[in-house]
């Protein structure tokens, strides 16, 4: 269980450094500018405050604007003074002011940016927390956050060195690396000597591959993603994981020794490991008995704290474990994931259409029945009754070879016998040995070659031969250690799953990866951002 | 040579004063200085001139003119004074040229007299008029400091970022101070200013009187005042005819001496240089110049026409109508060597030198008594430094001659300090020269750089020099370029080339603001032809927009990138153009099309509409109706009205799905709408699929059937939703009679889930026995009969059921079926 790194794997760079970067920028803009005392949370209602001022932090979006127009209008009709400030996070958009303007508020408020771009969610994943950043620009065409990601690359090159290899792959990862050189070429000096800290970048834009983000997860990180639904890398247990009547915020993360033994194992491996540990924790607990006085102060001063808290830890996650098997269960899960191999594979297609019709006639929920859909669209190719349903996704996949690049890559393993999912073998682990997840594959097979070269059929079935790039910085200072080290950015989006491959590739290959994110994603996610309602 | 040192005059015991011509000036000047408002640069920078017509009380008829020269008299430029009357000129570090109004207006003239900006002084100042003004230099940059006819002081201390500031008000001040002037002390500016005896201090914050230590007494009013140029050292003159020196601070005296009274009292300068022996102030009376010192004795000039005095950082300039001499302390390395009779290293190394180019064998007595003192390499030092010093390129070379001669004799001289030097001095002399006519000493130099159209020799300079290219010759490319664009005379296409031809890709230079000057001086299109060259597409966009190219800027703006910069763009265009033309533009633009697309979504949706219809795009107008239909429309009519206007623009981009799935909906929303009608409850806005549960729900089975007829549902789905409804009402009785209307499509196998959904064992049993053999298996195990499931597989003999079978024994009831399967299992492998 829980494999351990090689021992020659590279140290993970210290990421501490942006929290406290963003921290004391908004300590300074909160207190040493507006002197803050309250915090209200920007929702469609008039904030109650009797405050002479009021400050927003919000994100630089059109309807947040209307917001604080509505709310600066209704003091004015009341005749109050006010003074409004308004933090733009991570920048502030022209369209914004321009909507402030338009509402006559322009002059009523003044405006601020708060440049915080990137969230260390973990030792080794950044998220830049911007979901919309999948709608705006792959469905909307709207380009405006190519610049952020562009300055929150700046960013970390500042920081941590210029990248002396960088790899992408499709047109938004394309236009936000040659701003990002732009922005490099502009204030060069700084970032030249520093001796680089990160080998490798490798961006890639999430409509490269949609098979994967829409395909249920297996891996506890990801299950637990699916189920409970991870925010902001907390999540919130509800009574029937506490098995008490309160729910918990529960912060998932490599601090959690339980969760980061079990974040990237099967499910199936969870329950055991778990009960495992659970009876090894009693052991350790049994111990006390027999004890005489001296040793057990030693015990309570020592270990007793130390093994409550991961009585804490374990209980919960058993707590989880639960749940999901409860609910799991009870949607015929397997059945699912059944037929979810049956597309990746492309086999039994007449029976997986039929599964989907069951599911359709059952009612179980429409966006589930639309996700199943679009994975046959995409998967099959066909532009039949699930292509017509599915619009607004299969303009995006505009023609998807996903069978052809599945052969090409050789995604779905051939296996012979059971595929141990204790000792896996592959990356296919994640999808319970039935299927390699794109993403990853085309990552691990441009690393291997250190150019995209060899690969030219499957960029061309990706329709990507203008956005596919490989660009070597020569730089001599680069350790071989940091050579060894991977920044992955995943330009829409990516899911646990995708993580927890390419962790396992780092594993067996001596690398370490770093995942950079818009945000990260799971299948709900993704239909849900396509779905007008919620957006 | 043995007369050098005739010009040398001593102040006390160790330093000597001495005064040589810079240039005789022939500027050919009408006037008398001192009718004129006199204004020189410091860093031997220009002088500016104006014939004050309003200190006369002759009416000012004639409009004056303002004069700009060189520092060798050379006009740079001429400009009738339009303005009103002027109180006082000064230069900015930047030597532009401030034009201090009476009415507080302060007017900037470029160097070469071009009007640059203007700006106020505030309205405390246009109500009181302005009484005196001085222009200061601090290391922000250059203060304008305001007299009012109110007696109160304003200042602003850095021109370039004005801010002005009221100085506090001098208690019992009734008539203008006898004298004036800015200090500038821990990065604040200060006034210090004299009324009778008193001397008052004056901060942002307060106004303290102070008291210089050590003052004679009797003092009744100090008449005049001065600073030093770096605003260390401060001179107070006394109507007792006294001089006190000392630190600006008032802290520290250096003594006071007497002095002859004198009636009138001239611009007074004090001069004091780094690491000089001897502060001394210069002052000047009509006829009369007079160096004073610490010592008894001071020098003493005669002056033969009316002068004007420039402090330097390290000497005084006087200037005259016909000459423009140069005042300082004798650097201490000149000293050393031409002191009569020195026998410093150095002055033996010239002397050596000498004799050695007469071929005399003294030289080498000379070399050889220097060598025995082991001070040949502080000879050379020497020599190498008051080279600097000397304005005589004869000179010069002498002492270079000498300190290379001394050089050979050495073995290890480092000979960067006398490439240096030979550098610098045929910069130094270069510049000084009449033309140029910037007379900078070797101290000055080091603060100075050139901005005056002298091109060639600027960048043979830079690159004499090998500053590095974006301080030094970028710099002086771009100004060159902003200088090309002027020439009227010269074609757009000719002066575009030109400019390119010169700069080329020079790391630094900026084409966008070199346009910029061209539009400035009204030639767009040699602007937009520079533009061209501009290798960041967001610096063409703000100038593009200004000169209302704002197709251009568009495009400009999507090639960097930048969404804000296409939003402004876009923005300037909605409001430049009719809305015909904006769509027009926007349609070529898909990127900028969408962007826009998304504020209207938000912001005006209308036009949007037109949009989708400018582009016969019915697809989307379709989905803007269905959007409609749900967000604008309150009534059922004007619903299904949206939804039909929707359904039609389907049909227009042949969308048969979608239109004929609009339809259906309004279909529905009607039928909902008399079900509402005629039954009551909600049934408006459920789904299809819903709307026929709700109708089971209630017990309109009839109804549900005629729905399901009408929108063709399938049969399959029809049952699951009957099955459905009618467990969660529990009403098994009809659920058995519907399970009996006939086979059922679905199979029974459902009928058991559900019935087990609902925790009802002795109904799914019911149906369990209907399931066909294929899932039999599965149903037995959902109601519990592990046992008869495990028979049934055996008969089957069907290895995946039996695992599943297996899978589902638990517990100590379920050894005997475990028992049972793994014997058949055997049973199977045998055979």
């Amino acid at each position: 269980m829980a494999f351990p790194h090689r021992p020659d794997a590279p140290e993970l760079p210290d990421f501490s450094m942006l929290k406290r970067l963003a921290r004391d920028q908004l300590i300074y803009l909160l207190e040493q500018q507006h002197e803050v005392d309250k915090l209200y949370k920007v929702e469609n209602k008039p904030a109650l405050s009797s405050s002479e001022q009021l400050c927003f932090l919000v994100r630089p979006r059109i309807k947040n604007m209307r917001y604080i127009a509505n709310l600066v209008n209704a003091d004015k009709l009341a005749g109050r003074t006010r003074k409004y400030k308004v933090i733009f996070s991570p920048q502030k958009f022209y369209a914004c002011e321009m909507v402030l303007e338009e509402e006559g508020i322009y002059g009523d408020v003044s405006c601020d940016e708060w440049a915080f771009s990137l969230l260390p969610l973990d030792v080794d994943l950044l998220s830049m927390e911007l979901p919309e950043f999948f709608r705006d620009y792959f469905l909307e065409g709207d380009q405006r956050w190519i610049n952020t990601v562009a300055q929150a690359l700046h960013l970390l090159s500042t920081l941590y060195g210029s990248f002396p290899n960088c790899y992408g792959i499709g047109r938004c990862a394309k236009m936000s690396y040659e701003l990002w050189r732009k922005l490099e070429e502009e204030e060069d000096g700084e970032t030249k000597g520093r001796r680089p800290e990160i080998g490798h970048i490798f961006l890639l834009d999430r409509d490269m591959d949609f098979v994967t983000a829409l395909c249920s997860q297996v891996v506890y990180e990801g299950l637990v993603d699916d189920t409970f639904r991870i925010k902001c890398g907390s999540v919130d247990f509800g009574p029937e994981v506490t098995s008490s009547d309160k729910s918990l915020k529960v912060l998932l993360n490599a601090e959690d020794k339980v969760f980061n033994e079990i974040r990237n194992e099967h499910f199936s491996n969870v329950f055991g490991f778990l009960s495992q540990k659970a009876r090894n924790l009693q052991a350790q607990y049994d111990r006390r008995r027999g004890m005489d006085i001296k040793q057990m102060k030693n015990f309570v001063s020592q270990e007793l704290k130390g093994l409550k808290q991961e009585h804490r830890l374990l209980s919960l996650h058993i707590g989880a474990c639960e749940s999901i098997m409860k609910k799991k269960t009870k949607q015929d899960f397997q059945e699912l994931i059944k037929t979810e191999h049956a597309l990746l594979e492309g086999f039994s297609i007449r029976e997986s259409t039929s599964y989907i019709e069951e599911h359709i006639d059952r009612q179980v929920s429409p966006i589930e029945s639309l996700r199943l859909m679009c994975l046959l669209s995409i998967t099959e190719n066909t532009d039949k009754a699930a292509g017509k349903i599915t619009d607004a996704f299969s303009s995006l996949a505009k023609r998807s070879n996903f069978r052809a690049i599945s052969k090409k890559l050789n995604l779905i393993p051939r296996v012979d016998g059971e595929y141990d999912l204790k000792v896996p073998r592959d990356m296919a682990y994640v999808f319970s040995g039935a299927y390699v997840p794109l993403s990853c594959r085309i990552i691990e097979q441009v690393l291997e070659r250190r150019s995209w070269q060899g690969l030219d059929e499957v960029v061309r079935l990706l329709n990507c031969s203008e956005f596919a790039f490989t660009d070597m910085i020569k730089d001599d200072k680069a350790s071989s250690e940091s050579l060894r080290l991977i920044l992955v950015v995943f330009l829409g989006g990516c899911t646990f799953s995708e993580i927890s491959a390419l962790r396992f590739l780092g594993r067996e290959k001596g690398y370490r990866f770093i995942f950079l994110t818009t945000a990260v994603t799971n299948s709900a996610r993704l239909m849900e951002a396509m779905s007008e309602v919620k957006a | 040579m043995d007369c050098y040192t005739a010009n040398w005059n001593p102040l006390g015991d160790s330093a000597f004063y001495r005064k040589y011509e810079l240039y005789s000036m022939d500027w050919d000047l009408k006037e008398e200085l001192r009718d004129c408002l006199v204004a020189a640069a410091p860093y031997g920078g220009p002088i500016a001139l104006l014939r004050n017509p309003w200190r006369k009380e002759k009416a000012a008829s004639v409009r004056p003119v303002l004069d700009i020269y060189s520092a060798s008299g050379v006009p740079l430029a001429s400009l009738l004074w339009k303005s009103g009357p002027v109180v006082s000129l000064g230069w900015s570090a930047e030597e532009e040229l401030l034009c201090v109004q009476e009415d507080g207006a302060v007017l900037v003239y470029g160097l070469h007299g071009d009007f640059r900006r203007h700006f106020s002084m505030g309205n405390e100042v246009l109500q009181n008029r302005v009484l005196d003004a001085r222009i200061f230099h601090t290391e922000f940059g250059s203060g304008v400091a305001i007299l009012t006819g109110a007696h109160r002081f304003t200042l602003s201390a850095n021109v370039g970022d004005l801010k002005l500031r009221r100085m506090p008000e001098v208690p019992g001040l009734q008539s203008a101070p006898s004298c004036w002037t800015t200090l500038c002390q821990d990065r604040v500016a200060h006034i210090l200013l004299a009324v009778g005896p008193d001397l008052y201090l004056l901060d942002h914050a307060a106004c303290s009187a102070v008291i210089p230590p050590g003052l004679a007494p009797g003092v009744s009013s100090f008449l005049q005042m001065a600073v030093s140029f770096t605003y260390r050292h401060l001179a107070l003159f006394t109507d007792t005819g006294y001089i006190w020196m000392g630190t600006a601070s008032l802290k520290v005296d250096v003594g006071d001496m007497a002095m002859g009274l004198v009636s009138r009292v001239c611009p007074k300068h004090m001069c004091s240089r780094p690491r000089s022996k001897e502060r001394a102030v210069v002052v000047a009376w009509e006829r009369r110049l007079m160096v004073v010192g610490d010592a008894p004795e001071s020098i003493q000039f005669v002056l033969d026409e009316d002068s004007y005095l420039v402090p330097e950082l390290d000497g005084v300039r006087i200037f005259s109508r016909s000459t423009h001499e140069f005042l300082h302390e004798v650097p201490a390395a000149s000293e050393e060597i031409f002191k009569i009779a020195s026998m410093a290293p150095g002055a033996l190394l010239l002397e050596a030198q000498k004799e050695y180019e007469k071929e005399s064998q003294k030289a080498d007595e000379y070399l050889r008594e220097i060598q025995e003192l082991g001070q040949l390499t502080q000879a050379v030092q020497q020599c190498i430094e008051a080279a600097g010093h000397e304005h005589q390129p004869e000179m010069q070379k002498s002492l270079l001659r000498a300190a290379s001669f001394g050089k050979c004799f050495l073995d290890r001289f480092p000979p960067d300090s006398f490439v240096r030097m030979c550098q610098d001095l045929r910069v130094l002399n270069a510049v000084r020269d009449y033309h140029i006519g910037i007379p900078l000493t070797y101290s000055q130099y080091p603060h100075a750089l050139v901005l005056r159209r002298l091109y060639p020799l600027a960048i043979q300079i830079c690159e004499y020099l090998r500053l590095p290219e974006v301080q030094g010759v970028s710099r002086i490319l771009a100004h060159w370029a902003c200088y090309k664009v002027q020439q009227k005379d010269v074609s757009d296409e000719d002066v575009a080339r030109a400019i390119n031809q010169k700069l080329g890709d020079t790391p630094g230079v900026s084409y966008s603001d070199i346009a910029a000057r061209a539009y400035g001086c009204g030639r767009t299109e040699l602007a937009i032809k520079l533009l061209e060259y501009e290798p960041r597409s967001g610096e063409q966009v703000p100038l593009l927009l200004k000169m209302k190219r704002s197709k251009l800027a568009l495009s400009k703006a999507i090639e960097s990138g930048d969404t804000d910069l296409v939003f402004t763009v876009l923005l300037h265009l909605k409001n430049e153009l009719n809305r015909g033309d904006f769509f027009m533009t926007l349609r070529n633009q898909p990127m900028a099309l969408s962007l826009y697309r998304q504020f209207c979504k938000h912001q005006e949706l209308e036009t949007l509409k037109d949009l989708y219809n400018q582009d016969d795009n019915h697809q989307e107008l379709g989905s803007f109706h269905i959007r409609a239909s749900y967000a604008a429309e309150e009534r059922i009519e004007g619903r299904v009205a949206a939804l039909q206007t929707a359904a039609d623009a389907f049909y227009k981009a042949k969308n048969e799905f979608a239109a004929k799935a609009t339809e259906d909906q309004m279909r529905l929303l009607r039928l909902q709408r008399r079900l509402e009608d005629e039954l009551g409850g909600q049934f408006l806005d459920l789904s299809l699929h819903d709307t026929v549960t709700t109708l089971i729900l209630g017990g309109h089975n009839k109804r549900a059937e005629q729905l399901a007829r009408d929108f063709r549902i399938p049969d399959k789905r029809l049952w699951w939703l009957k099955l459905t409804a009618l467990a969660d009402l529990e009403d098994w009785e009809e659920l058995e009679k519907f399970s009996k209307s006939k086979k059922s499509p679905i199979g029974y196998l459902p009928f058991v889930e559900i019935c087990m959904k609902q925790h009802n064992k002795y109904e799914a049993k019911k149906y369990a026995s209907r399931v066909g053999p294929e899932q039999k298996v599965k149903a037995l195990l959902l109601v519990g009969d592990v046992a008869q499931a495990a028979d049934v597989a055996i008969e089957h003999r069907n290895e995946a059921e039996l695992s599943l079978v297996l899978s589902h024994c638990t517990g100590a009831t379920d050894g005997a079926t475990a028992d049972k399967i793994q014997r058949a299992r055997a049973q199977a492998q045998k055979k």
